[in-house]
């Protein structure tokens, strides 16, 4: 059990168009774990020829560097920074 | 045309004349349409993995793309270490693999594997294709990203029966040379003409970047004293006066001294990899850091950056190249110490002329280095003799220059070395191994052979896995575990064997003579040189230690007895 006094790991809510393809959310969710962040919600919705998916993330690192590598996939075609509720967002 | 032809047409289209393959059931098709083919060249290796690992010394040595092919299940598998190296390393790379009929994906059927599952983690991008219409786009698309931006490996994987499949001949899309916009330099010559310490911090994105004249131009302009990552070892040039060698682990003292009391850092086309930096805590303490790069998520990543410049690599140097020449930077005496760091811990330390005295790393290896032709290209393996080429030989060229940089693959040097003389059939290539290396991919000696390459092949065999034994002298208190190799193979006779004459030296003054042999031999030969056991790589920094804290060499009390 984590000690009250503890600092509770940082959350931020992400959101991220990609282009539908068969390893599409594979893709992401691979980049997120590597790069040292947890899933915590995840909604996903088919719109056309895109995806868009909703995550709230948990993890101790800049998400600016989780941001700037979900940019890199050749499928993604945006991500977005949101508010998660009460919660500022924190960016390094 | 079916789905297998129009991939040969493609590579056709693309100037790509050599591919490195090796066939299975999945993949025949394909096979089936090269056999009607004259344009393509496909050099069969004997394993999957030298497959992609000679695309991956092809395309270092060239600049071009490099391309491997294998059959579903083992033979994707097989390829996956190759991929993975090309992927560290940023090597533009198209894999093409052959997988089960579409109506058997998800079948357990005979030879599948879930190739595009089991790869996301070491490509750019990858496709599984599920419509023989998309195929021209997906090669189209395929052969483009793993070219630009930041190149890598780009994998298709394509159901055999999608490989018959009629593709019917919609034009694909073609890419619009992409327009480069010129960044603002201002501030980066600002913090530039501030600085009394600056130092240029160069790496493999040079080369990526095909930028390397312009690289030379500017670092030779600038006077900036430089320092090179282990793939931006050869961007400065040899005859730079102001080169410092290579930094980090295994750098020599004078460029982590220069680091270490730089107030500016000019770092482009390098990542900051943690071989190269040591504790980031402790690295270049006093430094601003100007970050250029072709990679946005590299800036920051490691390190904060004052200032961050994405783009072009060669258009930003041409430019500070420009800007520099009207106004030279005021250094002299910046110049001066680092000449004087490089002069006392720089890689000149006196060979062992001692005849009789056993042969050591960097002896055979500085002795290589003024024997062999200029623009002779070396393909290294993975471990002390690796860091003894970096430090000790002297490269003109970052192409020069093939080693494993990410992901230190042993058994990388003769496959790369396969794919350097494919890349120019006229060069010199030297495999440069030890004996651990040598055998993770020996079985490409009947490559060799196969195509009359006349790599040369020298085996640094110190009868151990050396960088390992050296770790576990110097950090877990001596106590050796799993790196003996005594019982090696007799390499002399091995060679013999594929039909590649070799020759043995053991002692400093058969050095000479044994380069010039297989040098002046017309078609492949090996060298098998024998050396000490106990020969450590210094100065070291021990991994996860601060670059201030070099180890340098400590045990070498008692005297080295000859050899008969
Ligand atoms: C495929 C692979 N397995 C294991 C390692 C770990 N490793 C790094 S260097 C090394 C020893 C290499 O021995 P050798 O090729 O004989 O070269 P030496 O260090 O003796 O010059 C090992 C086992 C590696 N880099 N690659």
């Amino acid at each position: 059990m984590k000690p009250q006094s503890q600092p509770s790991t940082p959350n931020y809510k992400i959101s991220c168009r990609m282009s539908q393809e068969a390893a599409a959310l594979e893709r992401l969710c691979q980049v997120i774990r590597i790069r040292g962040f947890r899933i915590a919600t995840m909604a996903v919705e088919s719109a056309g020829e895109h995806l868009d998916i909703t995550l709230t993330l948990e993890g101790t690192r800049p998400i600016a560097m989780l941001q700037s590598q979900l940019e890199k996939l050749h499928t993604v075609a945006e991500v977005a920074l949101g508010q998660v509720s009460g919660v500022r967002v924190q960016t390094a | 045309m079916n789905g297998a032809q129009h991939i040969l047409d493609a590579f056709h289209r693309h100037n790509i004349s050599t591919v490195f393959g090796y066939p299975g059931g999945c993949i025949m098709p394909l096979y089936d349409a090269l056999v009607d083919d004259v344009g393509v060249e496909h050099v069969l290796c004997r394993h999957e993995q030298a497959c992609a690992l000679a695309a991956d010394g092809y395309a270092r040595a060239s600049g071009k793309l490099g391309v491997c092919i294998a059959t579903s299940g083992p033979g994707a598998t097989n390829l996956i270490t190759g991929v993975a190296n090309a992927h560290r390393d940023s090597i533009p790379m198209l894999v093409i693999t052959g997988q089960v009929p579409s109506g058997l994906i998800g079948t357990d059927a005979f030879q599948e594997t879930d190739v595009l599952g089991m790869t996301l983690g070491i490509v750019k991008h990858s496709y599984l294709v599920d419509d023989a219409d998309s195929l021209p786009a997906i090669m189209e698309e395929a052969m483009e990203l793993a070219q630009s931006g930041r190149p890598g490996p780009v994998w298709i994987d394509i159901p055999k029966d999608l490989l018959l499949a009629d593709v019917s001949d919609t034009p694909f899309p073609r890419s619009e040379p992409r327009e480069v916009s010129s960044p603002d330099l201002t501030e980066a010559l600002t913090m530039l003409r501030a600085a009394r310490k600056p130092i240029l911090y160069s790496g493999g994105g040079i080369s990526l970047a095909h930028a390397e004249d312009r690289f030379r131009t500017f670092a030779e302009s600038a006077s900036l004293p430089a320092v090179v990552t282990l793939k931006g070892i050869g961007n400065p040039g040899k005859h730079n006066p102001y080169n410092l060698g290579m930094l980090g682990m295994h750098g020599s003292r004078a460029a982590n001294k220069a680091v270490d009391e730089c107030d500016l850092l000019l770092v482009i086309g390098a990542r900051l990899d943690d071989r190269a930096t040591g504790k980031l805590d402790g690295f270049a303490p006093n430094a601003k850091m100007i970050h250029i790069d072709a990679d946005a998520a590299e800036i920051n990543k490691l390190r904060p950056t004052e200032l961050a410049i994405r783009g072009d690599l060669n258009g930003i140097l041409e430019a500070l190249t420009n800007a520099l020449q009207d106004k030279p930077l005021d250094i002299g005496d910046w110049q001066k110490q680092c000449r004087t760091w490089y002069t006392t811990g720089g890689f000149h330390a006196a060979d062992n002329e001692e005849p009789l005295a056993p042969i050591t790393g960097p002896a055979f290896v500085r002795q290589l280095s003024r024997i062999a032709p200029d623009n002779t290209v070396i393909a290294c393996d993975v471990g002390q003799h690796q860091m003894w080429v970096a430090q000790h030989y002297d490269f003109d060229h970052p192409r020069h220059h093939l080693t494993s940089g990410g992901l230190g693959t042993m058994g990388y040097g003769l496959p790369a070395a396969i794919g350097a003389q494919f890349a120019d059939r006229k060069s010199t290539v030297i495999n440069v191994t030890g004996d651990g290396s040598f055998m993770m991919n020996a079985q490409e000696l009947a490559t060799i052979r196969r195509y009359n390459l006349p790599v040369k092949l020298i085996v640094m065999d110190n009868q151990c896995l050396g960088m390992v034994r050296q770790q576990q002298e110097l950090f877990y208190g001596n106590r050796e575990s799993q790196i003996n190799l005594d019982d090696n193979p007799d390499f002399v006779a091995m060679a013999r064997a594929f039909d590649i004459p070799a020759l043995h030296i053991n002692r400093t003054d058969q050095i000479r003579r044994g380069i010039e042999t297989i040098l002046a031999y017309n078609g492949p030969m090996l060298l098998h040189v024998a050396i000490s056991r106990e020969d450590n790589v210094w100065p070291i920094v021990k991994p996860g230690a601060s670059n201030r804290e070099m180890i340098d060499e400590t045990r070498r009390t008692n005297k080295k007895e000859h050899v008969a």
